[in-house]
Formats: structure tokens, sequence, C-alpha cells
């Protein structure tokens, strides 16, 4: 059989500018992976002086309950540290799990989809 | 050359470290220099070799007679060894016309040097078998067995592994001469042999302690073993805990333990400690875990006033998994009251994972009272984790309030976090419940829509965990098995038991990692039962049914 293989996570850092930090977040974000993100963040942090922290989700294939956890304590972080964090481009599949957990409104800023009780769309 | 005859050669020769023996064919001495009669004081010219020196040197000097050597060579394959006195000889025969010069060399420090050197490597061979043993299996039953086998094969005639009291008895394994291990579990006072107290106290590793046999215990000194002529005990250094102590005994008449020996048992003691402290660790943790898992076992599924229910539950088969994945049925006292059914998932694995569970499931049942509420109850365990909890961990519920209405089953349905509940009806259309939710124990805030939902006689609500839809296999065996083709599976599905539903769910999960790993999967069935209800007898029982 076709084992599954899990890809590793990319994290390319991008300073765009004063204030702000891009991560280009690659691959599967997961048990094995989700505490190089949080690292990766929090090291960027303590340079102080940002205002905003994007993560461009774009290239994002997985993320588990892991995952998940490592984007709120991101998230907390980030709000500790006075900056504001955008979840950019994010996948289909990374919506649906925001939505499920609730944490949509908490993570993205934007009200949660208002067609939530129908997810008829085929994966 | 034979200038052994001229006198500056002459005197060089006689002078010489080497002894040098010239032996004629009859096997007489013709000379001899000072080296050689130093070590073979009879050897004069004259005498015979016979008399002069021992008999293996003698029997060397026939050999060398029979095989013509080229004269002034040395019979590269003829040389031989042997005892002069306490030192060992190697001797090389040089032909010198008819006679032979014997050349002889004192060796007995490279014979010792060999010596030691093999006895090095069996015994390294040795410790390196002894571990392989040892660290096969991280039982502690079968260190100590191995460790008093080996010990009494290799180290002494018999060996004794004492490990620290256990509920006042000593684990002990004795092994004798015939190889075969006893155990025993004995009330013995450790103080009765010297040593023996402190080596069990975990000390730093003591040095080996002789013990007078005389004054050793009937139960070290066994009867079968003949008279003890030596015995020590060694700490069996565990890690940071004391792992026992290990007692070697020999015979009478047998050498008493050399220090080279009493270093070897100290390595292999030590080896033995590591194994036995590693097992036992391990044996701690595995009970740990088992009764983590005991109390983490799913309840029997049961049958809640006329509704019924199934479960399923398969937990992840990596074994560094404790299930994270848990579900409860609480029965209300009163049939006529609601029962709770909740379903959870806590993310994150291993024991930290299932602590969190028992804490949770505990709260759970603590809340019940407040569970008409189930925004109320979600703010209360939220509230509960955040206080305790390092906030990393989160845990994502199905809260199922049910109720017998008629034939009909109601069902209050509260997700948080958790993948919503699928509602199968009889002509088999796919429902989800409407209910979305916030995780619980990682945000302050906890906000939740609660769904009600009437289920008909033969109509089922299903719940289900991630290690369902988030199987990954398929064809490539990189799909998620997901919630679309769940649904599409379960439009087959209509106005089957709970058990068949269930059983068909987590089939399909299975079949679609094909046998690849897969997470914790829990899925429970709850169904109308068919056919008109005729009475609720006895709170607790199923009632009756027409057919």
């Amino acid at each position: 059989m076709t084992a599954f293989v899990p890809l590793p996570l990319t994290l390319v850092l991008d300073p765009s500018g004063p204030g702000a930090l891009r991560v280009a977040v690659g691959g599967d974000l997961d048990f094995t992976t989700a505490g190089e993100l949080l690292t990766t963040v929090v090291a960027a942090l303590d340079g102080g002086g940002l205002t905003d922290v994007r993560l461009d989700c774009g290239g994002l294939r997985i993320c588990d309950s892991s995952g998940l956890s490592a984007l709120l304590t991101v998230h907390r972080q980030v709000t500790e540290a006075g900056a504001r964090l955008h979840l950019d481009d994010r996948p289909a599949a990374l919506d649906r799990l925001l939505d499920v957990s609730g944490t949509y409104e908490h993570l993205t800023g934007e009200p949660a989809t208002s067609d939530r009780w129908h997810s008829t769309t085929p994966d | 050359m034979s200038g052994l005859g001229q006198d500056g050669a002459g005197a060089l020769w006689r002078g010489s470290p080497h002894p040098v023996l010239v032996v004629d064919a009859a096997g007489l001495i013709i000379r001899a220099n000072d080296a050689a009669l130093r070590l073979l004081p009879a050897a004069h010219p004259g005498a015979s070799l016979a008399d002069a020196a021992p008999a293996w040197l003698s029997c060397a000097h026939t050999r060398a007679l029979g095989p013509v050597l080229v004269s002034g060579s040395a019979a590269g394959d003829l040389r031989e060894r042997g005892p002069v006195g306490p030192a060992t000889v190697e001797a090389r025969p040089v032909r010198e016309g008819d006679a032979i010069a014997w050349w002889l060399d004192d060796v007995t420090d490279l014979e010792r040097a060999t010596r030691a050197l093999r006895l090095e490597r069996e015994r390294t061979a040795f410790l390196d078998t002894a571990s392989g043993e040892l660290l096969s299996s991280l039982n502690l039953d079968r260190c100590m067995e191995v460790t008093a086998r080996l010990a009494a094969r290799h180290l002494a005639d018999a060996a004794l592994v004492i490990l620290p009291p256990y509920r006042r008895r000593h684990p002990i394994a004795y092994c004798g001469q015939d190889g075969v291990v006893i155990r025993e579990e004995l009330a013995v006072d450790p103080e009765g042999v010297p040593g023996l107290a402190e080596a069990l106290q975990g000390y730093p590793p003591l040095p080996s302690r002789w013990i007078d046999p005389a004054t050793a215990p009937d139960w070290l000194a066994r009867d079968g073993l003949g008279e003890i002529g030596s015995m020590v005990v060694s700490a069996l250094p565990g890690h940071g805990v004391p792992a026992g102590a290990l007692v070697l005994l020999r015979r009478g008449g047998q050498a008493g333990f050399s220090e080279g020996e009493e270093v070897f048992a100290r390595l292999f003691a030590a080896r033995a400690g590591a194994a036995m402290s590693a097992a036992r660790l391990y044996a701690e943790q595995a009970a740990i875990t088992e009764t983590l898992m005991r109390e983490l076992l799913p309840p029997r599924v049961r049958n809640l006033h006329g509704v019924e229910v199934a479960a399923r539950y398969r937990p992840s088969e990596q074994t560094a998994r404790v299930g994270g994945d848990f579900y409860d049925l609480h029965a209300h006292a009163d049939p006529g009251g609601e029962s709770l059914v909740v379903l959870g998932d806590v993310a994150g694995k291993g024991l930290e994972a299932a602590v969190l569970t028992g804490k949770i499931r505990h709260t759970l049942h603590a809340l019940l009272p407040q569970a008409d509420d189930h925004q109320r109850v979600l703010e209360l365990l939220n509230g509960v984790l955040l206080t305790g909890g390092d906030r990393t961990r989160f845990v994502t519920l199905v809260l199922a309030s049910l109720l017998r209405v008629g034939n009909r089953v109601r069902l209050r349905l509260t997700s948080a976090g958790h993948a919503p509940p699928l509602v199968v009806r009889a002509d088999g259309r796919v429902e989800e419940a409407r209910t979305r939710g916030t995780i619980i124990g990682m945000l302050e805030r906890v906000t939740s829509v609660t769904d009600t939902v009437l289920l008909e006689p033969g109509e089922t609500c299903l719940f289900y965990t991630d290690g369902i839809s988030e199987a990954r296999g398929g064809p490539l065996g990189d799909e998620m098995y997901g919630d679309e083709r769940l649904k599409e599976e379960l439009r087959q599905c209509g106005g089957m038991p709970p058990e068949a539903i269930a059983e068909r769910v987590e089939m399909l999960a299975s079949q679609w990692v094909r046998g690849g790993d897969h997470d914790d999967m829990a899925v429970i069935a709850i169904t109308a039962p068919r056919g008109a209800h005729l009475s609720a007898v006895g709170g607790n029982g199923r009632g009756r049914f027409t057919a």
C-alpha cells in the first residue's frame, strides 16, 4: 500500500516593512511540527517593535488539533506582545477547522461564516 | 658461520643475555653459555639434555634432528614452549653442523600478558552478551533470572540476586550449579549479612564485602552446594534507586575471588543493576499507564431509559499513545429525566492527555446536576481547565441530552469545537446537527449554539471523533476519509440498528487506512427504537415493544 507521507513544515520569514513580519507557512502543521511555528514566532517577537504578524497559510496542507493549538498559542503571544495576528490566504480546510472548532472569529477577527450549518461542499 | 669456538666470539656468546645450548645428535650438551647455566644449572658440557632440561626440550631436540634444518637458519616452524621452573621458556633450534644450538627465550611476561589479554577479551565478550541478554527484555523478573544464571555460570558456583523488600518480603532469584533459577520471596533480615543491608539501601556502590561463610544464614549458603569457601556481596547499582544486591558463592577448595575477578564482578553487577532498574522503571510506568487506561476505559454500552445506544472505541495502535478519545453515558436516575451522553477528544498524546481526559470526565460528572444548560456546563468546565491547565491543550466535546418522548427520542445537542453529530433519517437522508461551539480549555470565552433534534423510530444520531473523519489512506494513502465520504456511506444505513451503524463506521475508517496508523477512533450511535412503545417498566428497563 502507499503509506501516508507527512510533509515537513516550512517557515519562510520576510520582514515586510517596519513593525511587520510575514511568515510563509507551508507543509503540515501537526503534532510533530507545531512547536517549530511557536518557537519561530516567539523568537521574532522577542526583537520587539512588531505591530503586525502575518501568517501566509497558502502553502499549508494539513493542520490538525495540535496545529490549531499552536495557532491559538501564537495568537495569544502576539496579542500579549501588543501586535496583531493575521492569517492570510487560508485554505478552505483551515477555514473549516476554525469554523468547527469555534475559533474562527477569535483567530481571524471576522464573524464566522453565516452559512455554516450546511457545509455540503465535497472535499 | 661456525665461529663459536673463536675466543672473541666465544666470549660474546658466553655473555649473551639469551640462554644458548649446543646439543649434539646424541643428545649430549656440547656447550652452554652463562645465561643457559643460570636457567638450567645442570647443563654442563657433557651432560645429557634429558637430565639437564625439562622433558619437553629433549623431545623437541629429537624432533629437530628429524627434518633437515638448513645450516645457520632457524627452523621457522619449530618453536617450542614449556615451563622451566616458574618461568615459561620458548626454544628455537639453529643447526650448527651436526649439532643444534637451542636459543632460549624467557617469555613468562609475554605469556602472562597474552593470557590476561585473552581473559580480558573473554570478559568483555561475556559482558556484551550479558548486556544483550539483560536488555533484550524490559522485564524485571527476567532480568533477575538472567543475572543469577549468568553469575552462577561465569563468576561463581552459585549466585543470588536479592531485591529490596516488597511488602516485607525480599524477591530473590537463586541459581546453583545446575543452572536452574529458583524464585522466592523471603522475609529475611538483611542485617544478618554484612554489607547486604547497605547494598539494598542503594548507598553509592560499596566495595564488595567478604562474608565469613560460617556466619552466612541458611537462605544464603544452601544445602547441595557443599561447604562454602568464599562469599562476596556486591550492590547492584540502579538509577538513583537501589536495584538490589548480588551474592556470589564459591565452594571450599576453589580459589577465592582474585582482585581482577572482583572488578569483573562489579562491572557485571553495574550492568545488571542498570538493566534491572530500567526494567523496574518501565514496569512502574506500565503499571501507571495500565491504571490510567483502566480508569479511562469507556463504560459498557447500555440502553438509556428506552433509548438504544451503541458505541465503538478503538485506541490508536501507536504504543506511545494513551487514548485521547473518550465517551461517557450518564443515565438519569429518573426515567422521565434527560440522560447525558458525552463524546470528547483531548488534543495531544500520551500520559498528559490521559490525565487531562480523566480530569475532564470527573469534572463533567460533577456538573451533571447542571446538565440541562449545556452552555453553563461548557463555561464551568472551561474555567476549571483554564485555572489548572497549561493553556496549550484543549478538548472538543459533544454533549447530548436525550429523553424518550412517546416513541420518539428528543436530543439536545451541543458541539464544543467538535464535528457536529450526523442524523441518519429513516429514508436514508443524512443531516448535520446545527450546533457549533468553542473548543474548551484554551480561550477565556466560550460560546455555543445548541440544536434540538427529534428522532423518529429507527432513526439514528451519530457522533464520532476525528480518528474517523481524518483517517489518512485511500487509493494513494494520502487522503483524509472526510465527513463527505462518511455522509455518503451513512445514506445506505437508514433504519439500521445502532450497533450495526457504529460497527460499519469504524470498519470503513479502518479499511480506509488499510493497516496504516490511525488516531483514536470513537463512535456513538443513538437510536429511537422501532416498534410501538407500550410501557417503560421499572425505571431502567428497556420497556416493552411490539414487534
